[in-house]
């Protein structure tokens, strides 16, 4: 055998057929071809898809947050603001079918909610559901800590009102979604809301932002609010009509406080009131709002109104003496009065508030003119305050009136009007003639009023409106410590079906003070008062002396009554030493 | 390879790097600037709460409550209130 040397092998001696290796070549660049076009596809034309999905791995879109405005009283204390809470939420698909029960006892526990309950959302088809919105941050924290797979917690805000049942109905509330549904988070909702943002922002791996692409969208928060609500003096009148109502066990009662020189409402307070706060099980009863949506006829605290007219247009003069008897037939039947008074002058009729006496002033007025005067001080229109809800009453047009109606609307009767219409045509007497421009937002400003009658006339009326409050009026009780006052009484029967019932009374009083520069008009309403009276002289003076009294402390006047000396402070060189003298003396 | 590219070589090095420091250096300002929005806003609504209880410390009810209950105070009426005209 031939030797076969170490360096010669028989496969090298073999030739391989020259098109194999041509064959792959061609092949390995048929690949990279391949290779080649694709990766141009990839960075060129098809860039989009894949451009998309890495964005996607790295961007997000966040929702940028934003508050809804605070509401605050004139010395810009707060009455509703706006707190960030958490809502539970249960993402259905993900919640572990073998969750311990111990776990929904314990959620169950820090919701306040049953576990059945609970078990019963947890179950529930749509694959997102809230446990519970508005929730404490606090408390969320400690369900976050429950670490059960599938509940999640949301961002989202809430309302608080540290005034509760005292500001309740001027102020309102908002809804979970913290839009307003009531009072004026409802009325100034565009201003208070919040129009949260968007953006585009890139994240790293363990998802916190890198940076900013862009805005989509910029938060807005909303705009603080101010009224002209103070809530001290909003206090002053929830608590003294709550008494009121409480102590005649009345069915309901409205007061409020209206600033002569600004126009401004210092308080509006309504009985029955609700907690804004918790609004479980509310009535419609609790959510009125009396003093703006009710109507009513006024009864005798209206009388003022025909008087002036009379005083100015020179029909009368105050000292004038009119016969009053015990009876006046206009109509289908005849007007009486409670007491029987032979004489009186105009100003007697106001302070005895004698039916008979304003009827046949009135009867002396074109019915057009004594039309007008109602017009002008506001009845019949609803009053431009910027609350939902505002009533215009009923004031009939004079065309229609008989005689009869005539007589009768000129102590309150055929007429209706809201006890803030009310309230606000008294600055008529207040402002020596002038009708002021209410708000109920904050505007500190001296306003000028529409001149409706005579500073002569007005000054007239104030005079006889504070023979009320004196002795031989309707409202001795409505005198408030250290001021002079002055106002109306009324009392009128209810309507009830097609007539009036005889024993359901609404109790009046409207009022200025201090008589020597009027400051503030209060208005106080009882709605049917059962015991201890239910005249307006016995059941809403009083409300109105309290209110009167601390409101006018509240706010730094001092006192007019004539009768307290008061101290006379010594000349500005004065020592103290001095001055204490001066003061023992007195 | 003459000395002029080399130079231009080695500023190219340099800013390319600068440029990835600096780029780290956005990045964690970034994070630190979205931090500190974070905390100002946990700030701001501290304020907001405390603001909250403040008011609910001092509204009239509660100090009512607490000047007649607690302090044994009675309201402030004119007559026993002197008061000083201004003295010229």
């Amino acid at each position: 055998m031939k030797p076969v040397g170490f360096s010669t092998s028989p496969n090298v001696v073999l030739r391989l057929p020259m098109w194999r290796s041509r064959l792959m070549l061609f092949l390995l660049f048929i690949a990279f071809v391949a290779l080649v076009i694709r990766a141009f596809w990839i960075q060129g034309p098809g860039n989009g898809f894949y451009e998309a999905k890495a964005m996607k791995g790295v961007q997000r879109e966040i929702e940028m947050r934003a508050t809804r405005g605070k509401i605050l009283d004139r010395n810009g204390q707060l009455i509703a603001t706006s707190l960030e809470a958490k809502a539970v939420i249960a993402y259905t698909d993900n919640i572990p079918a073998d969750l311990a029960p111990e776990k929904i006892t314990q959620l169950a526990k820090l919701l306040e909610m049953s576990e059945v309950e609970i078990k019963k959302r947890l179950k529930d088809e749509r694959n997102q559901v809230f446990l519970k919105r508005q929730v404490d941050p606090e408390l969320a924290q400690q369900v976050r800590r429950l670490e059960i797979p599938g509940i999640g917690l949301n961002n989202e805000y809430r309302r608080h009102y540290p005034e509760g049942e005292a500001m309740a109905h001027v102020v309102g509330f908002t809804n979970v979604e913290d839009r307003g549904q009531e009072g004026i988070e409802l009325s100034r909702d565009k201003e208070l809301a919040a129009q949260p943002g968007k953006r585009r922002v890139v994240v790293d791996r363990l998802g916190r932002i890198v940076n900013d692409i862009a805005i989509l969208q910029f938060p807005q928060n909303g705009q603080d609010l101010q009224l002209s609500i103070d809530s001290k003096i909003q206090y002053i009148a929830y608590k003294a009509l709550k008494s009121a109502v409480e102590k005649h066990r009345a069915k309901a009662g409205g007061a409020v406080v209206l600033d002569v020189r600004t126009g401004e409402i210092l308080a509006l307070a309504n009985w029955p009131s609700y907690n804004p706060n918790s609004r479980k099980g509310l009535t419609g009863e609790q959510l009125r709002n009396r003093v703006l949506t009710d109507t009513f006829e006024p009864g005798s605290t209206m009388k003022p109104f025909p008087v002036a007219l009379a005083l100015e247009q020179g029909k009368v003069q105050p000292e004038t003496n009119m016969t009053i008897g015990h009876k006046l037939l206009v109509g289908p039947r005849p007007i009486t009065d409670t007491h029987l008074h032979g004489m009186l002058t105009v100003s007697q009729v106001i302070q005895k508030s004698s039916n008979i006496g304003t009827a046949k002033l009135a009867l002396q007025l074109e019915p057009r003119e004594m039309w007008d005067l109602f017009a002008a001080v506001g009845f019949g229109q609803s009053p431009n305050i910027g609350f939902p809800g505002a009533v215009a009453g009923r004031l009939h047009p004079y065309q229609k009136w008989g005689q009869s109606d005539q007589a009768r609307m000129s102590f309150g009767y055929g007429i209706s009007t809201s006890l803030f219409q009310l309230a606000r045509a008294y600055t008529i007497f207040a402002r020596d003639g002038e009708l002021v421009p209410a708000t109920i937002v904050r505007s500190p400003d001296y306003k000028p009023g529409t001149r409706i009658i005579t500073a002569k006339t007005a000054v007239e009326m104030r005079a006889m409106l504070e023979t009320v409050t004196e002795q031989g009026g309707t409202a001795m009780s409505a005198r408030a410590d250290g001021f002079r006052v002055g106002g109306k009484t009324g009392t009128s029967h209810k309507v009830e079906g097609k007539g009036y019932a005889a024993n359901k009374y609404r109790a009046f009083f409207v009022g200025l003070a201090p008589m020597s520069s009027p400051r503030i008009v209060v208005a106080v309403m009882v709605d049917e008062p059962t015991t201890g009276g239910h005249y307006g002289g016995q059941v809403a003076a009083p409300v109105f002396s309290t209110i009167v009294s601390e409101t006018l402390r509240s706010l730094n006047i001092t006192p007019d009554v004539s009768e307290r000396t008061l101290v006379q402070a010594p000349a500005t060189n004065a020592s103290p030493g001095q001055l204490q003298k001066v003061a023992l003396k007195q | 390879m003459n000395r002029a590219t080399l130079t231009l070589l080695t500023l190219l090095l340099v800013c390319a790097l600068s440029l990835v420091t600096a780029q780290q250096k956005t990045r964690k300002l970034f994070v630190a600037l979205e931090r500190a929005q974070i905390q100002e806003r946990k700030l701001n609504q501290e304020w907001l709460r405390l603001e909250f209880e403040q008011r609910n410390l001092s509204k009239s009810a509660r100090i009512r409550d607490v000047a007649r209950n607690q302090l044994r105070m009675s309201p402030i009426t004119p007559d026993r209130t002197l008061y000083f005209k201004d003295g010229l």
